[in-house]
């Protein structure tokens, strides 16, 4: 059973808005920038994807990841004509880190901080007057399990509308971590490169409104959620297991019913690290098979940064825009494949008019081994 | 009488909490005896063992303990090994905690500015990120369905059963394992202006199982699930679970909450009350789990035959007469209808329903839940259950 996607918001390093971050997209615009808010001293890596909104350089607020949720969900729920009102709407938001990074600060810091709002609950209620919200922090793919677990309450008919969202911003133990992990650090992200080096983390968030199916409705309708797949490898804490991977990838397309051939557009997870883009590019090769030359294929991290537990929901809405579209912005930085890779159609250097797209795959994979594949599909005409 | 369709039922419980070792010693209204000392921390190289948890905060080894407790006590993995006997992807995990991981964010930072990331443990990095709890007890386990981890403050152990139970109710597992942790040090003191004396240092943890699944298996139900509520406040949330002042056999109630004066409890007076954090201390995001896990306890108390009535302890703080609250007619003609969305009626009467309640009217929502006694098993020849259509692919 399919939803509809009624209502879409976004909020990134390289734009406000949906119509704003897709249309730098597909101009090639990348938010990459040097270290806004930690001190660039502190670290061998020295960018990032960040949202520049602090108030001055070297400096840092609490809650800032809580403004950009406020504003996608804000955007997606004006869209689908929910108005400011979520009062019986669930709002499922998947996250990283939560507002750890306000928490560093309250902490090392002593800046003002209510512990109880690490979470997001109580901020959207004093917005929306939400109260049946959920945060669930489950690493990079939290807001496409989120979509899932969404999909599930509206297919059990448990719901008629659900609001999902995603947002993470830089914390400075996670970038700091990944920072020390790094043989030689990144000085931006080049997904499915052979000399990618690693990751580097981006600020966003991302919402998008989701709609029991009926008829009528489809005429205002974004784009249809076809089916979500969400597993867990059960393997290793951080390492990716190309297994598990294939299996979400499986899973998903046979939920959807649909087959690789049907596939127009793969939105990857490629977070440009020598692990992740490996595992999924030896993923797709396996469930495709033959049929991996086909779809179109790219990357928005190049340009969006590693948005975390944003970053599936985010790929999920320019999904959903170059189905709509035609158009599907380029994977930056790509000069030549990782080895396994070399068939797939990346769209590199600039966008390109797709053509006829109907049917998209986005992948999201987290640490712990969590991995959720969402297929999406245009909205009738 | 087999299980309904949709019915979700608790086939295992487990516990890592200080001075606790059975659901029914969570049913205590003080942190210890009222002679001898206070009990030890949690000693978890007792249950997991040392090696090969060296670099795992205490949160997620206090979970793997509880998970391994629960797992054991819902017979799903051996008495000798760790790996479940069902097929990996059958069973999901849920995890619940707030404060998990917040002294590896916190001391990180700090150590970044007194020093530098270069100098970081490169073991700490599986800790940064907060779902690192579900992901070991996955690991540990082999556990392939989905893998959810819930930071969503005081309600959030509650909301990790919820979900627990839609992931079996959505056909995406046949049985999943909620756990809820919370730990305290010197961060999470600071931060939440409490001493280590005041928190709890433990984990529960429940499967929760599709009544069919559990049936197949010959696994014996200890509670089943009814309709859960997230709403704005605890009289709201009360009364949508049990409409018209059902009153329910016992009331767990929110971490310290305060009764106000006669009648303004959203719970008939009559009803006896547990604070299971009296015992534990206060539990955040484990909570929800911890007063499941009591719940269970007290169904199997009243399942014997003694009754809420025979706690000595019941209805302490309440009306004195409380032992004798569970008044047979007690709210059960409506509570036949005491029914959450979209569920049938209800044939179980509310007396002899625990009532949980997590959350408070300064939180941002009151989360609420109903356990029930599991339906007896009368067919001794259950119907061979079907698959579901999913493992048919697999």
């Amino acid at each position: 059973m399919s939803q509809l996607v009624t209502g879409a918001g976004a909020v990134a390093s390289v734009g406000e808005g949906v119509d704003e971050v897709f249309r730098a997209l597909c101009a090639g615009t990348s938010g990459l920038g040097e270290l806004r808010g930690f001190d660039r001293e502190r670290y061998r890596t020295r960018h990032a994807y960040e949202i520049d909104d602090r108030p001055a350089p070297g400096t840092d607020l609490p809650g800032r990841a809580t403004d950009w949720l406020l504003r996608a969900v804000g955007e997606a729920a004006a869209q689908a004509g929910l108005g400011e009102d979520l009062s019986e709407v669930p709002v499922l938001i998947g996250t990283g880190l939560r507002e750890l990074r306000s928490a560093e600060l309250a902490w090392r810091d002593g800046t003002p901080f209510d512990i109880g709002r690490l979470h997001f609950g109580t901020a959207l209620r004093t917005r929306f007057g939400a109260v049946r919200t959920h945060t669930f922090s489950g690493a990079c793919s939290a807001s496409l399990y989120a979509l899932a677990l969404a999909a599930d309450l509206l297919t059990t008919g448990a719901e008629d509308t659900v609001v999902v969202a995603g947002v993470d911003t830089l914390t400075e133990s996670m970038y700091g971590l990944l920072d020390r992990v790094n043989s030689e650090p990144p000085d931006r992200v080049r997904p499915f490169d052979r000399d990618r080096r690693g990751v580097l983390m981006g600020d966003g968030a991302a919402a998008v409104v989701l709609r029991r199916e009926e008829s009528g409705a489809e005429t205002r309708a974004l784009g249809r959620v076809r089916a979500v797949s969400m597993n867990c490898d059960a393997s290793h804490v951080t390492a990716p297991d190309p297994q598990g991977i294939a299996r979400a990838v499986h899973e998903a397309q046979w939920r959807a019913g649909v087959k690789p051939g049907d596939i127009d557009l793969v939105l990857l997870h490629g977070t440009g690290t020598q692990l992740n883009d490996a595992a999924e590019a030896a993923a797709i090769a396996e469930v495709f098979g033959r049929e991996v030359s086909g779809p179109l294929m790219t990357a928005i991290k190049c340009m969006t940064g590693h948005t975390s537990g944003g970053s599936g929901l985010l790929s999920l809405i320019v999904a959903l825009e170059s189905l709509a579209s035609g158009r599907v912005p380029p994977t930056l930085g790509l000069a030549e494949p990782l080895p396994g890779a070399e068939a797939f159609r990346f769209v590199r250097e600039e966008a390109r008019e797709g053509g006829d797209l109907r049917v998209a795959q986005i992948d999201a994979f987290g640490f712990g081994g969590v991995n959720a594949v969402a297929i999406v599909e245009r909205a009738g005409r | 009488m087999t299980h309904g369709p949709g019915e979700v039922v608790v086939t295992g419980v487990g516990l890592a909490v200080p001075g606790a070792g059975t659901p029914e010693a969570l049913l205590r209204r003080t942190a210890r005896p009222v002679t001898g000392p206070a009990p030890e921390p949690f000693d978890t190289a007792a249950r997991i063992g040392r090696r090969g948890h060296r670099y795992k905060d205490r949160a997620t080894r206090l979970a793997l303990c509880a998970a391994l407790e629960a797992l054991r006590n819902a017979g799903l993995i051996p008495s000798d090994g760790e790996e479940v006997t069902v097929p990996g992807d059958t069973m999901g995990v849920v995890a619940s905690s707030n404060l998990g991981n917040l002294d590896t964010a916190c001391l990180t930072a700090a150590a970044i500015a007194e020093r530098s990331a270069v100098d970081l443990s490169p073991m700490s990095l599986p800790n940064a990120s907060s779902n690192v709890i579900a992901s070991w007890v996955a690991i540990r386990h082999g556990l392939r369905g989905p893998n959810l981890m819930l930071c969503n403050g005081a309600t959030s152990g509650l909301d990790a059963v919820h979900w627990g139970a839609t992931l079996v109710a959505a056909g995406r597992v046949r049985r999943a394992v909620v756990i809820g942790v919370e730990t305290h040090n010197a961060v999470v003191e600071d931060l939440l202006g409490r001493s280590a004396g005041e928190l709890l240092d433990g984990a529960a943890a429940l499967v929760v199982e599709g009544g069919r699944w559990a049936e197949a298996r010959g696994a014996r139900a200890a509670a089943a699930l009814g309709p859960y509520e997230r709403r704005a406040g605890l009289t709201g949330c009360v009364e949508a679970l049990l409409p018209d002042g059902a009153a329910p056999g016992v009331w767990f109630t929110p971490e310290r909450y305060a009764e106000g004066p006669a009648g303004a409890a959203p719970v008939p007076g009559a009803v006896p009350r547990y604070d299971v954090t009296g015992a534990v201390g206060r539990a955040s995001g484990a909570l929800g789990v911890l007063q499941c896990a009591a719940a269970v306890g007290w169904l199997a108390r009243a399942g014997a035959g003694a009754g809420a009535g025979a706690d000595p302890d019941a209805g302490a703080g309440a009306d004195p007469k409380a032992g004798a609250g569970a008044d047979p007619d007690a709210g059960a003609g409506s509570a036949a209808f005491a029914v959450g969305r979209g569920a049938a009626p209800d044939p179980v009467p509310a007396s002899r329903q625990a009532l949980i309640t997590s959350g408070d009217d300064t939180a941002d929502a009151v989360a609420g839940l109903l356990l029930r006694p599991a339906p007896d098993r009368h067919d001794p020849h259950p119907a061979r259950a079907p698959l579901i259509s999913m493992e048919c692919s697999r």
